[in-house]
């Protein structure tokens, strides 16, 4: 007998004025899986993510982290639950450091307060290291590429392979069960990609995390998936493993048109 | 009944001014997402030139040219004065802010205001200014009119509404009917867009505080038609042609006029059936409760933010 | 150092020359010279150094000078730079544009003189009301920053604006509230206590001047609020409030709890602007309404963005520099010379030590010197204007300075000044280096002869040209950081 998915959606719908963006969508994500959402653009996949994420509330539906409902609390409080993400067009606390960054986010686990902060209080202290020490710790899972003297230096003087992997390390820092990538790998270069596909590897691999990914780059998709949900027009066409879904002609068709899928 | 035809008539003058007011918020924020706090202090300017007109023409007393040019005049006047003021204050405070973050051009637009209202004051001291408009042709703009009941209504009064109606219509329809009013619209939903489909921004811009600072003159020159000005009531009447704006919906033309029209009529009642002391008091309460509860005003669009 | 191995290997970057490269941006932003030298060091310094900067300057002053007045401009310009540091939590790390502030300095003004005066009554000790309203000056600024979880920047603004319209109207009518008189009206409320502590009133003047003992508990009051500010700031929730300010959809979605965080930011900045306001009352011995005016919201603004939003030291010395400014504006008299050797200062900044500055200032001069033969040619009594002292005798052989203005010369020559101004700011350089000689001679007029005459308006203009200037040219101010925005 499977284990409740640490996932759900539910019926999950959302319309903006008369344009229905998520129609009646189904998705479950088990602890562990690496799950990827592709579709054209527009299709309603950061939609999706805003939804996990408490941004949207949906009109219809549910969404459950491990088998509570989710739905109507603020987005802080849901990654508390343990959901963090990255966003499509990264939204990084430029003007901080790259370890402040990092540390900022790990504010929802910690407690000193304004008093004790204000005080200095030894246990306040203690509390500052291990934040410290844990930030460069996530930020040590990247390896040479986060090394030790950019932690000083602003996040906006990062390249922009660095600024996803520091908006990855931030989310890490929340301390998440499962973590929701947008679009990982785009605007990168062929290595780069790779190493992004390595990356969310490792990720699940090493420290455990489940992982939902939006991706167009199909070459990452294919290394990473356990399995493949594909949306158009906010609603799931097609869910499998990656041949599956790469194959189905309803997916060739929402990409390329319906002559190429006659021809296919 | 006749308090209420008085009350009403103070509120439909009144009105007719605010709307002008937030009818110049409302275009500039549609246009770049800007509160204009100098907006305001654009309004005084437009009073003083009126005055300046006024006395260059002779003043009240002994006018060298006949009523109606008189006051066509400084309307005029006040309005091209004003249309150059805010083309000035946009080009040299709020363009170069343009890509900035909200805050600076808010802030610049804080220095502005400042700026200008202590500038007249330097320039014409802290006085009020009267027109004197009573004295206008033997008082004839006050005497003449028509009666509602036991209630006078002054020609004066029916100048200023008629004229502020009148102006409104023809912004209304510049707005929807012309290409520039189109322009405009386009811009406020989407700047990057409008420019894309070769929309000149600048111009669109710049026609915008040309039109909205224009009404804010004439509204300054009909104002002080009735009531004396001072280089200080700038930030007030900001405020309420602000609040004006809010409540009808900040981005919605029609919004503006009724959002004036409801704050003229209920400065009036209030101060009227309660007390003036605490009249300010009520509408800025309602307007934080409209904040608060329908920040789209009556009339106005909640917007969608794509994250 | 790029061979086909190395696509293989991306991530071995070549020891020394990776960090090298990646630190060129902290190297160009350097700049060169003694500024840079200086720069270099005032950031590497501790965060304690400022402090110990201010304390001490203000410690010493009284040795210095015996003057009350000066006494009393240094107690102001030290509650000034405790009110800009309130604000700077509010502004500079909550990104919060919080036009009501002074409202909370009138609630922790007004407090006290309720709490320590013939008002009521009542006369809580010292050690009582101080505390007490900062707690309420916190409570205030929760409730009023409530409103801000749904209000974006400008709408924010304006809420709290009228918020601090509100409070005026009250206080004014405050002597009519259902029949009882609270808040003494437009009188205000006079004769209220002075500060109690270890079993002492203390006095505000001390035969005849201002107590040194006030300004010391002045300056303690700032730095306590220093201190506790940069330790808030270097803990969890300062990083919250600064990734807050920074993307508040991010920070949220990273857990923190971005609504808390503002209203949290907004009792902090209330309860620190109700904390001056007590000493305020204590030394001015009574509060007006109108003392807490829009006015006063500009002017702690300038302070907050000419030092430096989000940085403490910076809003202290920005506060500094606009009080002792505003001072100096109030009543030049003999140290009017300032004002030329500040701006012959701010032309050899914009100029550099070269041959261009010294031609400038020549033509200046001799320009300055045919007009005022001019003038005075046509007509004896447009230079004939009043010389006080020795400087001013030389000046006004130079400056015209008519013994009466006519009205309309006044505004004329000022909105010419302006016009000159901004159009200067639109020429190429070769033609802006031949106007700007006119317009340093007209500006020289102006200033004699408009600008001295009415004090009041000029501080006022000094401080709204100084926001548009600040805004465009430098908006992280005198010590800020340089910020990277995404619009």
């Amino acid at each position: 007998m499977a284990a409740a998915p640490l996932l759900e959606l539910r019926g999950v719908s959302l319309a903006f004025g008369g344009l229905k963006v998520v129609s009646g969508l189904d998705l479950h994500v088990a602890e562990g899986e690496v799950v990827s959402v592709i579709g054209p653009n527009g299709a309603g996949k950061t939609t999706l993510f805003n939804l996990i994420t408490g941004i949207y509330e949906p009109d219809e539906g549910d969404i459950l982290l491990n088998e509570r409902s989710i739905v109507g609390l603020e987005p802080h409080q849901i990654n508390r639950l343990g959901v963090a993400r990255t966003f499509q067009t990264l939204r990084l606390f430029l003007n901080m450091s790259v370890r402040e960054n990092v540390m900022a986010a790990a504010y929802g686990g910690t407690k000193a307060g304004v008093l004790r902060s204000m005080l200095r209080t030894p246990g306040m202290r203690r509390e500052e290291q291990e934040i410290r020490r844990q930030a460069e710790e996530h930020l040590s899972f990247f390896g040479e590429r986060l090394k030790g003297y950019r932690w000083d230096q602003p996040a906006y003087s990062l390249s922009y392979a660095n600024r996803r992997r520091l908006e990855i390390a931030r989310a890490m820092a929340t301390g998440p069960k499962i973590l929701l990538l947008d679009e990982p790998a785009a605007g990168m270069n062929p290595v780069e990609t790779h190493e992004i596909s390595e990356l969310i590897a490792r990720l699940r691999s090493e420290a455990g995390y489940t992982i939902l990914v939006i991706e167009h780059d199909m070459h990452v998709v294919e290394g990473i998936s356990d399995r493949v949900v594909a949306l158009d027009h906010g609603i799931k066409i097609v869910e499998g493993t990656f041949e599956k879904v790469a194959t189905d002609p309803r997916v060739v068709e929402a990409y390329l048109g319906t002559k190429a899928a006659v021809t296919k | 009944m006749d308090t209420f035809t008085q009350l009403t008539l103070n509120g439909l003058t009144e009105g007719s001014t605010y709307a002008l007011i937030a009818l110049g918020y409302t275009l500039v924020y549609g246009v770049l997402k800007l509160l204009n706090f100098a907006h305001g202090d654009v309004f005084m300017v437009g009073s003083f030139i009126g005055y300046g007109i006024l006395k260059v023409l002779g003043g009240a007393g002994d006018p060298q040219v006949p009523v109606w040019l008189l006051l066509t005049l400084m309307v005029l006047g006040g309005m091209v004065g004003c249309a150059v003021l805010g083309v000035a204050i946009e080009r040299f405070a709020y363009r170069p802010l343009r890509d900035a973050p909200r805050i600076a051009p808010l802030i610049s637009a804080l220095g502005v205001s400042f700026f200008l209202a202590n500038s007249f004051q330097l320039m014409f001291g802290a006085q009020q200014y009267n027109y004197g408009i009573f004295f206008l042709d033997g008082g004839s703009l006050y005497t003449e009119g028509f009666n509602i009941g036991n209630v006078h209504i002054p020609l004066i009064a029916i100048i200023t509404i008629l004229s502020a109606f009148a102006l409104m219509v023809a912004l209304w329809l510049l707005v929807t009917r012309t290409r520039t009013g189109k322009a405009m619209r386009a811009t406020s939903f989407d700047r990057e867009a409008a420019a894309m489909m070769g929309i000149d921004i600048d111009r669109v811009i710049v026609f915008t505080f040309i039109i909205g600072s224009a009404l804010a003159g004439a509204g300054g020159v009909m104002f002080a038609l009735r009531v004396p000005t001072a280089a200080s009531i700038g930030f007030v009447i900001g405020l309420k042609g602000f609040t004006a704006a809010v409540i009808g919906g900040i981005g919605s033309i029609p919004g503006a006029m009724a959002g004036g029209l409801i704050l003229g009529f209920a400065e009036a009642y209030i101060a009227g059936y309660w007390t003036t002391r605490w009249s300010d008091l009520v509408i800025f309460s309602v307007l934080i409760l409209f904040m608060l509860f329908r920040p789209s005003g009556l009339l106005g669009q909640a917007g969608i933010k794509k994250v | 150092m790029s061979q086909p191995e190395d696509l293989q290997e991306p991530s071995g970057p070549a020891i020394g020359q990776d960090e090298w490269v990646a630190r060129h941006g902290e190297r160009r932003s350097r700049r060169s010279g003694w500024i840079g030298d200086i720069e270099e060091r005032a950031r590497r310094a501790p965060w304690w150094a400022w402090l110990v900067l201010f304390v001490a300057a203000f410690a010493l002053l009284p040795l210095v000078s015996h003057d009350g007045y000066v006494r009393r401009v240094a107690f102001e310009t030290a509650l000034y730079m405790t009110l800009a540091l309130g604000l700077n939590i509010v502004v500079g790390w909550g990104g919060l544009l919080d036009l009501g502030y002074v409202a909370f300095y009138a609630i922790g003004a007004y407090g006290y003189a309720m709490l320590s005066s013939p008002q009521f009554g009542i006369h809580l000790p010292t050690v009582v009301t101080v505390p007490l309203m900062v707690v309420v000056g916190a409570i205030a600024g929760f409730l009023v920053g409530l409103p801000s979880r749904r209000l974006i920047g400008d709408y924010l603004a304006i809420v709290t604006l009228f918020f601090l319209q509100i409070t005026q109207t009250v206080l004014v009518n405050g002597d009519q509230i259902a029949g009882h008189d609270l808040t003494g009206g437009a009188n205000g409320i006079i004769n209220v206590d002075p500060f109690h502590l270890f079993g002492h009133d203390i006095a505000v003047q001390h035969e005849g001047v201002f107590a040194v003992a006030y300004l010391y508990i002045a300056i303690a009051f700032f730095a306590v609020v220093y201190v506790a500010l940069h330790f808030l700031n270097d803990s969890r929730t300062g990083r919250a409030w600064r990734s807050l300010r920074e993307d508040a959809l991010a920070a949220e979605a990273m857990g923190m709890p971005v609504n808390l965080l503002k209203l949290m930011a907004f009792s902090f900045g209330a309860a620190t602007a109700a904390f001056t306001g007590t000493l305020f009352a204590a030394v001015q011995t009574s509060v007006f309404p109108l003392t807490f005016s829009f006015a006063l919201v500009i002017t702690v603004y300038t302070m907050v963005i000419l030092g430096g939003q989000g940085s403490l030291a910076g809003v202290a010395v920005g506060a500094i520099v606009v009080n002792v400014m505003l001072e100096f504006l109030r009543d030049p008299g003999d140290a009017r010379i300032l004002i030329y050797v500040v701006g012959v200062l701010a032309l050899a900044f914009a100029f550099g030590r070269t041959r261009k500055l010294a031609v400038l200032l020549a033509a200046v001069v001799i320009f300055g010197f045919v007009a005022h033969a001019v003038a005075e040619a046509i007509n004896p009594d447009w230079v004939a204007g009043p010389a006080a002292n020795g400087f001013d005798q030389a000046l006004s052989n130079w400056v015209i300075i008519p013994t009466e203005l006519a009205n309309w010369v006044g505004p004329v020559s000022y909105i010419g000044l302006v016009c000159l101004a901004l159009a200067l700011t639109l020429m190429s350089p070769r033609w802006r280096y031949v106007v700007l000689v006119p317009t340093i001679y007209l500006g020289t007029f102006v200033w004699e002869n408009v600008l001295l005459a009415q004090p009041d308006a000029t501080r006022y203009i000094v401080l709204g040209v100084m926001l548009i200037g600040l805004m465009i040219l430098r908006p992280n101010g005198l010590l800020g950081e340089r910020r990277v925005e995404i619009v």
